[in-house]
């Protein structure tokens, strides 16, 4: 690990360069909102950027993608054989991602490579990006709560490089063999000292300026079935306003089912796989007709349950949540994951009550 | 259909019954007829394959 | 407006202590500036977390469907037209509602109102002596005017005035008429588009969308069991984000509700991408209104102009 000083004109230098090697995206504003999008030849990245609406999950992970193609015409020779598409994985890189967005990869390769399976479209992507994170010196919303959720304005862990906006220079800690590689071709070479004096000092304040936290040591020891049960006391008062759309679960980087559709058309049809959401009420539907998450509830009591317990006794890593805030800010009635996760933290079975901190 | 931006011409109703044979088979023609002569315009308006990643 | 409040609180505590009711669906403090949630009361404890404010665009006619309860329900002009449309369609039995009636004089649209100031806003003040609402961040408090600030169906809407109810909060407040507000402006610009702005037009429109179907599900007319875009056998809309698909969910769905919308602007609130969803419904709200002389959700006595068949019905369009 090394660190750098890129003064931002060769800041801006320098993704020119890095244009030719990779393919750039970044925060670009569109309309009121930024979103993340593949750079355009000059096209710089807006880093003055709290964070973007929809998170960077689509960048690794799109929204639709085609798995598998396949020919229904009996007189070719590849006639119903499923083969892959041709995909593009040359090198690209994210110029100015949020820690928490960063952190959010790590939590889903949990589930992308295991022993048993690894998922290639995932795997791919995730190889041929290189992460250029930038830290947050202050909060970027008040709806942001990762230092509690096992992230960190400063967090590096997951980075390629971690950028530090440090007035007219970025200071840059370069932690892989990608950043390194970035960093070469980019032509931001400058040794900086006592740069960790200044990134930890930065850390420190921007952490201390967070004013939201969500508590979450006692849910590894609260009992699964326990809080399963608590329908009366947390379940369907927080499930009541929920009008199960997929704004949550699509908006979230941590959150990673989907669904696959073949569609035909013709003679030629291709096998798609779409982001899916455990809030819609045909998401567990069986093919003999059962649901067994036909209730609203129910799926209130899933999505929950999912992140900040099932998640937590499976990998003993922490909530499936790095705390961006986003389903926070988007959900069109307020759920608030940061009120079920107090409730959840706080529950005692004993006496069917939990603490409603906020 | 026509305030999304479809084209007018494009979009054709008509009664017919089952006994109006005649009246099927001229309608049909004047349809195709109409429709053939807007044009394909780049089968903008058919989707033959999804457009996603 | 936001003397209402101690209104509805002592409504729905009174019909809970009573028994009339089993349940009071209001509205309880959000965790976000300009956001309030929707919750239900049980008992005169629960009523006491209830707010009303200029941040209560929810349509909760949208929560009553299919329920076996006596519910008391706090509603604006616009939610009791819903409910109207409800009781026609036998979603719900007008006993098992007690209405309570709210003059509603308009929801803020706080996407709006966050692109008029330059950071995150951390609080607002109502100040409904003046009309204004001040908006306070980081480094800025700024006071704006609220008429600048509706939900664009609120800035036009005709029925503010609950058109039915067991029992008001307060004096009906003035309805605005077709000579202060036109409408369909906008519907009327884009019926002036060529053919191919148009098509460009709702591309542009519908371009963010992320298929999360919030605006179908804060919709009170969605409640079908099994949306169409659900099916799988057969499969009438592909599931993915292709931009065909996705004009064919919106433009099917407005279809799905013409001349049973009431403008409530509950799926443009609820969309996450900001996308005007009003855009087809205000069309064939227009159409309805013109070729129909029909308003959905006025009264319980008179059918939906596609539910009947009348001989005088236009049809120069059949040939």
């Amino acid at each position: 690990m090394k660190a750098i000083k890129i003064a931002k004109t060769e800041f801006k230098a320098g993704l020119d360069k890095l244009e030719s090697a990779y393919r750039l995206y970044g925060p670009v504003k569109e309309k009121q909102y930024y979103t993340f999008k593949a750079l355009d030849k000059g096209e710089k990245p807006d880093l003055d950027y709290t964070n973007t609406r929809m998170s960077a999950k689509s960048l690794i992970y799109p929204q639709a993608e085609v798995t598998f193609e396949y020919s229904l015409d009996k007189n070719d020779d590849d006639y119903a054989i499923l083969k892959e598409p041709a995909k593009d994985y040359a090198p690209r890189a994210v110029i100015g991602i949020r820690p928490c967005d960063a952190d959010a990869f790590a939590v889903v390769r949990r589930n992308f490579e295991t022993p048993e399976y690894q998922d290639p479209y995932w795997l791919s992507n995730m190889d041929a990006t290189t992460l250029v994170g930038l830290a947050c010196n202050t909060p970027p919303s008040a709806t942001c709560f990762c230092t509690s959720a096992g992230s960190g304005p400063f967090n590096d862990k997951n980075l390629d490089v971690l950028l530090v906006d440090n007035g007219d220079h970025f200071l840059a800690r370069v932690l892989t063999e990608k950043g390194e590689n970035l960093t070469r071709t980019a032509g931001w070479t400058t040794a900086a000292e006592n740069a960790d004096v200044v990134i930890e000092s930065g850390k420190a304040a921007s952490e201390a300026a967070f004013s939201t936290t969500v508590h979450t040591e006692r849910l590894k020891d609260q009992s699964l079935i326990g809080l399963y049960e608590a329908e009366a006391a947390i379940w369907e008062k927080e499930a009541f306003a929920c009008i199960n759309c997929g704004t949550c679960t699509y908006a979230c980087p941590t959150c990673w089912c989907f669904d696959v559709q073949d569609e035909t058309y013709g003679k030629s049809g291709v096998r798609i796989r779409n982001w899916d959401s455990c809030m819609f009420p045909l998401f567990t539907i069986h093919a003999s007709g059962h649901n067994p998450r036909g209730q609203k509830v129910s799926r209130i009591r899933q999505r929950f349950m999912h992140k900040l317990k099932y998640y937590v006794d499976k990998y003993d890593k922490g909530i499936q949540c790095t705390g961006c805030g986003r389903c926070v800010r988007l959900c069109p009635v307020n759920i608030d994951i940061r009120r079920v996760c107090n409730q959840m933290n706080s529950y005692n079975p004993e006496s069917c009550s939990c603490e409603v901190t906020s | 259909m026509e305030h999304m931006g479809l084209e007018p011409g494009r979009l054709h109703f008509s009664w017919i019954s089952s006994a109006e044979s005649t009246k099927f088979v001229d309608v049909a023609k004047k349809v195709t007829e109409e429709v053939k002569a807007l044009g394909s315009k780049d089968k903008k308006y058919v989707k033959s394959k999804p457009k996603v990643a | 407006m936001t003397t209402y409040i101690d209104k509805i609180k002592e409504i729905s505590k009174r019909l809970l202590r009573d028994g009339k009711v089993d349940m009071v669906i209001g509205f309880r403090k959000g965790s976000l500036p300009m956001m309030n949630q929707p919750m239900f009361a049980r008992n005169e404890g629960d009523v006491d977390s209830f707010v009303w404010d200029s941040s209560c665009g929810v349509n909760l006619a949208n929560y009553v469907t299919d329920r076996s309860e006596r519910i008391g329900i706090v509603a604006k002009g616009c939610d009791s037209r819903n409910l109207v449309v409800h009781i026609i369609e036998n979603k719900i039995k007008r006993d098992q509602l007690y209405i309570i009636g709210v003059p509603c004089t308009a929801m803020i649209d706080r996407h709006r109102i966050a692109a008029m100031v330059p950071g995150e806003i951390e609080s607002i003040e109502e100040n409904t002596a003046d009309g204004t609402i001040t908006v306070k961040g980081e480094g800025f408090s700024e006071t704006l005017n609220k008429a600048d600030l509706l939900q664009e169906n609120c800035a036009l809407c005709m029925h503010r005035n609950p058109v039915i109810q067991d029992e008001p909060v307060a004096d009906p407040v003035p309805e605005q008429s077709p000579d202060d507000v036109d409408r369909y402006a906008k519907v009327r610009e884009v019926e002036s588009m060529s053919p191919e702005e148009k098509w460009a037009y709702f591309d542009d429109l519908f371009s963010d969308c992320i298929r999360c179907y919030a605006c179908r599900n804060a919709c009170p007319l969605c409640y079908c069991p099994t949306c169409f875009v659900d099916e799988s056998k057969p499969q009438w809309v592909g599931k993915s984000i292709d931009p065909t698909d996705i004009r064919t969910f919106h433009f099917l769905r407005a279809y799905h509700c013409a001349g049973r919308c009431t403008d409530c602007g509950a799926c443009v609130r609820s969309c996450p991408m900001g996308i005007n969803v009003r855009a087809l419904t205000k069309k064939l709200e227009k159409d309805c209104l013109e070729q129909f002389d029909w308003e959905s959700g006025l009264t319980l006595d008179k059918r939906p102009p596609l539910d009947v068949f009348r001989p005088d019905d236009p049809e120069e369009f059949i040939k």
